[in-house]
């Protein structure tokens, strides 16, 4: 949503010009000192009464319990979290509303150019070196079998140490109490 | 009490034991047995009765097997009365571990019974602030565990997490691939060779839906009562999770089926660790409906319509395990089922040994995953060239091989398939070896003889009597010695018939028996021959007619059966007898024959 917020901004500077990047420049801090938006419109307002679906205590207990969080300790604070919860979902309600038609969720940063695909595509380049680590075996019976003389050596990636930052140690394994 | 060492009297103590039926059978021919009985309650150690024949004893014991199985009410052939009513359906999820040199995400090494905690990176110990490093050599077992089952790989597919929080996985998360896997629609054909119910011969198709990359968990120890003891050594480990569409209709064909998908993976090299290791981990959907009723509200999964509600069972770690839990979970659903009641769609555990499935958690305890894309990792985009590569050097898969060593060798289909299973094709590559050579050496002879038997006599060899000796020396297949020339140099005497059968076993075990020397050191099948005059001399003319007269002629009431009653079965009497007395090997039953029809004037 604020990928589209921009795309009007910029398209707004540029109606005069036929290209997307004007070529006066802008005034950014001008452009800046105006509040177009604020998050405080996706909130609920207090003196309405929300018409949505009430988060009920199970609910909120089960969502703690998947979330391994401390339940609440006083019916007022389970109060407090149910209000919370509450506006937070009218929240993301607002944020769902928008129309996404034709709109792929974005999953992570990343570049989605065709270059970027290119360059991120793993083929028989990118893993020649390791197959070059296999051998063909059989005259016959032609198999592939991978090399493994060099299994179980310590890469770069496993020299630090690794039992040093628990507290409780038996022997060489790290130790979890599973009793209640 | 020692047990004698005579294993005749060993056995006949086993029946003692066991079953007074059999006591009152063997009675009548075994006369000795009262007294024996008591000997052995009293605890003597001298038995001096004389020992049955071992012939009579192993015939007896089969009388008495086939007596019981008559007797016995519940035959595990029959069919189950209530099978014809209640279907099975069966949908098998398989987590295999790939053959990689590295983590899925990190660059640590994979292991298998390495010191704990010794192959950990950073990302495996969920460090916060470390990220996953995609290593692209895993990939390859992979892609070609995907091509084996002829599925489709997706160009673009992606990672996502699978929450829960559990003290074997220290990030709170697995990544997995739930929404867009690697590879899709493939199809796995199991036939009677491969050991399927005989009501599913004479082909059984299943569907494969998808296969999938994901993170293998940590290694667990309970130190009992409650305390857990991790190596995250596994952490991270490649896993493949290959989900099968629910067309498997009886227990039998599922665990024929894991067999299969196993040594499919074993022989593309994707994953080499067996399910006895804990190498491949199987997860079953079962469930049962009535024959007859329509789709209509029952439920669907990948297509496949018409499914009653279906339970989950894990922790399934051995073939004969899959069996026995899939019979025990259809047989109590349908027990549930007849009954009245309902299947409740639950998770259930079992262990070696029980009689039924135990719940583990039911609907109200499932676990929400909350499976989200991982933000961390983008999209895994694989090459269509590397797949084509893997694809076009992809190696011979078991059916094919069985297909191609019966019809170039002979061989029956059980004995490749044996073949080929054993020592992860090595055995194979030694008999192919082993026929090149008899074949080459006996070409090159200039007496011409039919040879198209040699493939089974070499396979004979190679598994029965070459596997025998092993087996018996616990020697493993990998050290052993003979190599592929000096077996089929005796082979080649054998079928040149310069040494007899024994002869010929007895060089393999002497040759099996030594220690690796320098091949110069070891003395050639013809050069031990010739020194211990092990060479044979076959019988002459005269040599058969004058043994054939004098067995006669100690036998004139057999002559006379043969004569005047017409008992032609009593020719076969004569050659036996004629075995017995010459020499070993050197009586040809087929010549012995001719000559005793002919003076017999048969």
């Amino acid at each position: 949503m604020f990928r589209m917020q921009c795309f009007h901004v910029l398209a707004r500077s540029s109606t005069k010009s036929h290209r997307w990047f004007s070529s006066r420049p802008i005034d950014a801090e001008a452009l800046l000192s105006k509040r177009t938006w604020s998050v405080r419109s996706l909130l609920p307002s207090t003196d309405t009464t929300p018409d949505s679906p009430q988060v009920s205590s199970e609910q909120l207990h089960h969502l703690l319990r998947l979330s391994a969080l401390p339940p609440p300790k006083d019916p007022s604070e389970e109060a407090r979290m149910l209000r919370t919860l509450s506006s937070q979902l009218h929240f993301v309600r607002e944020i769902q509303a928008v129309d996404t038609t034709g709109v792929s969720p974005l999953r992570t940063l990343r570049d989605e150019t065709t270059e970027g695909e290119q360059r991120n595509e793993i083929g028989l380049a990118e893993l020649k070196d390791a197959l070059c680590g296999e051998d063909a075996v059989g005259k016959h019976h032609k198999r592939v079998r991978r090399r493994r003389d060099q299994d179980g050596q310590k890469t770069a990636a496993e020299t630090w140490h690794v039992l040093g930052s628990a507290e409780k140690l038996i022997g060489k394994y790290f130790v979890v109490e599973g009793g209640k | 009490m020692t047990a004698p060492s005579n294993p005749t009297l060993r056995l006949q103590y086993r029946q003692l034991y066991q079953n007074s039926l059999r006591y009152s059978l063997l009675g009548t021919c075994l006369t000795h047995r009262p007294a024996l009985w008591n000997q052995v309650r009293k605890s003597h150690t001298a038995i001096t009765a004389d020992p049955v024949p071992l012939r009579k004893q192993l015939k007896d014991e089969a009388r008495r097997k086939k007596a019981e199985k008559k007797a016995s009410p519940k035959s595990s052939k029959t069919l189950d009365p209530r099978l014809s009513r209640w279907e099975l359906t069966v949908g098998l999820e398989i987590h295999a571990e790939l053959n990689t040199a590295c983590k899925l995400f990190s660059p640590a090494a994979t292991s298998l019974n390495a010191e704990p905690n010794s192959h950990v990176a950073l990302f495996d110990a969920a460090f916060p602030g470390t990220q996953p490093q995609f290593q692209k050599a895993t990939l390859i077992p992979a892609l070609r565990a995907a091509l084996a089952f002829g599925c489709e790989v997706q160009r673009k597919s992606s990672w996502d997490r699978k929450h829960y929080f559990y003290q074997d996985q220290p990030n709170g998360y697995q990544i997995t691939q739930y929404y867009e896997p690697f590879a899709r629609g493939g199809t796995l054909t199991l036939t009677q060779l491969d050991g399927i119910e005989t009501s599913d011969c004479p082909e059984v198709t299943v569907g494969i839906k998808q296969i999938q990359l994901e993170q293998d968990t940590a290694k667990t120890i309970l130190q009992p009562p409650s305390t857990y003891l991790l190596d995250f050594n596994r952490v991270g480990t490649p896993l493949i999770e290959i989900i099968t569409l629910p067309q498997i209709h009886s227990p039998t064909t599922a665990s024929a089926c894991v067999r299969k998908i196993q040594s499919l993976l074993r022989a593309v090299d994707a994953c080499v660790v067996g399910m006895e290791m804990g190498g491949l981990r199987c997860d079953v959907n079962v469930s049962v409906r009535e024959r007859g009723t329509t789709a209509e509200g029952l439920s669907e999964y990948a297509g496949v319509k018409g499914l009653g509600t279906r339970t989950e069972i894990k922790n399934l770690s051995s073939f004969k395990a899959v069996e026995n839990a899939i019979l025990a979970e259809r047989d109590r659903q349908i027990a549930v089922l007849e009954s009245g009641g309902e299947i409740e769609g639950e998770t259930r555990g079992w262990t070696i040994g029980q009689t039924e499935t135990v719940r583990l958690r039911g609907k109200e305890g499932e676990v929400d995953y909350r499976y989200m894309p991982d933000p961390d990792l983008g999209p895994l985009i694989i090459g269509q060239d590397l797949v084509d590569h893997l694809k076009d050097t992809l190696p011979m898969l078991p059916d094919e091989t069985a297909e191609r060593v019966v019809n170039e060798y002979g061989i029956s289909a059980k004995d490749a398939r044996t073949l080929i299973s054993l020592d992860d094709g090595d055995r194979l590559e030694y008999t192919e070896a082993v026929v090149e050579t008899v074949m080459q050496r006996l070409a090159s002879l200039p007496e011409k003889q039919s040879f198209d038997k040699v493939g089974k006599v070499v396979a004979d060899w190679v598994l029965h009597e070459l596997g025998g000796l092993l087996t018996t020396a616990g020697v493993p297949w990998e050290t052993q010695t003979v190599t592929p020339e000096r077996l089929a140099d005796i082979i080649v005497h054998l079928q040149t018939n310069q040494i007899t059968g024994n002869t010929a076993k007895k060089l393999l075990a002497h040759y099996a028996s030594l220690q690796p020397v320098a091949e110069a050191a070891i003395p050639s099948v013809s050069k031990i021959i010739d020194t211990s005059g092990l060479r044979l001399v076959p019988l002459t003319e005269g040599e058969y007619i004058e043994m054939a007269q004098k067995v006669m002629a100690e036998n004139p009431d057999m002559v006379k059966a043969v004569r005047e009653k017409g008992q032609k079965g009593k020719i076969m009497w004569f050659v036996g007898q004629m075995m017995r007395r010459g020499e070993e090997g050197r009586v040809e039953a087929e010549k012995a024959r001719s000559y005793v029809e002919r003076l017999l004037e048969v």
